[in-house]
């Protein structure tokens, strides 16, 4: 028993890291073809991290090595509370509160070890990147609230299997408000286009990011595909009914961000008060309609 | 190009590693500001090489300096190539970096730039066609494959040379010495 736990969390990790740098991967080859341009091979991301495994790395201090570790094993701690298909470790403890409060650990490992760094435009990144938290944060506590109010359960292998009975959440009207506001507000956690203010290579030359090279930037770049699964990942176990095997699960999470990337590829990049304005605007509007109607309806 | 042979992946992982993922810092501080956007876009893709631009040296591994260096800015290029992580390439882009190129009797114009920092390959022509960066790129390939691209070796076992060079031109240099060499 315990050792299958352990095997099932080995595994998650794994699968984790390989479909988040694949995603990655993807998204660089796509956002190429839309642009008629070739673009790299699908497994650059992986060779970036080789050659980044073997390079020098300068570090600036101790709280900049540990702030990179803590943000990645917050990324690993909330992964194993995500049910993948039949597979959940952890899935007995905790739910969606829990993910809730590690969701915020990764920012914050993030930012305490850029900030040991000392580079004005870091600082800059990190306040950005607080600032899109705070923005995002509050549209996705109310859609949280909502579901968990509609299914009335905290646990999210029991949502997932109630889905499994009644069809996937979208279906429902005050969920699919939620499920759209759940959406816009992906971008934002992904760091994607209409909300890439943290990065901004062009602006702030790449933010938090700017000290960091060899295998600190390798950790962050991973650290980073974890994110991309666990957004997307509790994106489909939420709203897109979760699934019985893991590759009918991939499919849903790759739809759903090829969406993600065509916005992407066509939109500019919004200031920081119009991101806070635009989230705090219409995808919490949405999902505060959506906690109502659910509250009102039981 | 041999990218997609697994057995050279298991041999040696670091070097093809640097060979297909090269994050390029572009140093356009003269000319050739114009020939760099068109290489990195859509109309001579160079990611498909795995040439991407990047923001800051820390990431960087290649160093692209184009067109002309003047006195001035030979300060930040010697930080910005110190601040790299090793290894790390260098390709001078166009006919000044080489010897001055239409600067040659300008009295605030390096003449020689690999007097400074080593320099791994040169592009010449004033200006070089896009193309030219690819052609480098792919030379460049051999050049790592066969342990020739070494500049990062150099400047660390000749440090005392590079700073001296860089001390006769620029005075006393603000940060101390980056390694601790031996004199001649």
């Amino acid at each position: 028993m315990v050792m299958n736990t352990i095997l099932e969390i080995i595994i998650i990790i794994l699968l984790a890291a390989i479909i988040g740098l694949f995603f990655l991967g993807l998204s660089r080859k796509i956002m190429a073809r839309i642009h008629w341009r070739y673009g790299p091979p699908i497994a650059q991301p992986v060779i970036d991290i080789i050659k980044l495994f073997n390079q020098t790395s300068m570090s600036h201090g101790k709280l900049f090595n540990f702030g990179i570790i803590f943000s990645l094993s917050g990324s690993v701690v909330v992964l194993l509370f995500l049910p993948l298909g039949e597979m959940c470790p952890l899935s007995s403890s905790g739910g969606l509160l829990v993910i809730l409060y590690c969701m915020l650990i990764a920012p914050l490992g993030l930012a305490l070890s850029g900030g040991e760094a000392a580079n004005p435009i870091t600082s800059i990144g990190i306040s950005r990147k607080f600032l899109l938290a705070f923005g995002y944060e509050l549209p996705l506590l109310l859609i949280l609230l909502t579901v968990m109010t509609h299914f009335n359960t905290i646990s999210i292998v029991d949502i997932v299997n109630m889905q499994l009975q009644t069809g996937w959440s979208f279906q429902h009207l005050p969920l699919l408000l939620s499920g759209i506001a759940y959406i816009l507000i992906l971008p934002a956690i992904l760091d994607l286009r209409p909300f890439e203010l943290i990065q901004a290579p062009q602006e702030i030359s790449s933010g938090p990011m700017i000290e960091y090279g060899g295998k600190f930037l390798a950790l962050a770049t991973i650290q980073h595909a974890f994110n991309v699964f666990i957004s997307l990942s509790l994106f489909t176990n939420l709203f897109l009914g979760g699934a019985e095997n893991p590759g009918y699960f991939f499919l849903k999470m790759l739809i759903v961000f090829i969406i993600l990337l065509f916005v992407n590829a066509v939109t500019p990049r919004f200031r920081i008060e119009q991101a806070i304005k635009f989230l705090w605007r219409w995808p919490a509007l949405l999902a505060f309609a959506g906690l109502i109607i659910v509250s009102v309806t039981g | 190009m041999d990218r997609n042979k697994l057995g050279k992946w298991l041999q040696s992982p670091g070097k093809m590693g640097q060979k297909y993922s090269l994050h390029a810092l572009y140093f356009c501080t003269g000319c050739g500001i114009i020939e760099i956007p068109p290489t990195i876009t859509a109309r001579w893709d160079a990611e498909r090489f795995g040439v991407i631009p990047v923001a800051t040296p820390r990431q960087a591994n290649l160093f692209l300096i184009t067109g002309y260096v003047s006195v001035k800015t030979l300060r930040p290029i010697i930080r910005s190539y110190e601040q790299m992580p090793e290894p790390k390439f260098t390709v001078g882009f166009g006919s000044c970096p080489i010897n001055g190129g239409m600067y040659w009797d300008s009295y605030n114009t390096i003449k020689h730039l690999d007097k400074y920092i080593p320099i791994d390959g040169w592009i010449a022509g004033c200006m070089p066609r896009p193309e030219a960066v690819f052609v480098a790129v792919t030379h460049l390939w051999t050049l790592i494959d066969k342990g020739m691209a070494d500049g990062y070796k150099k400047y660390r076992e000749d440090y005392h040379y590079y700073r001296e060079n860089q001390e006769k031109i620029l005075g006393k240099l603000e940060w101390p010495p980056l390694f601790s060499s031996k004199k001649m």
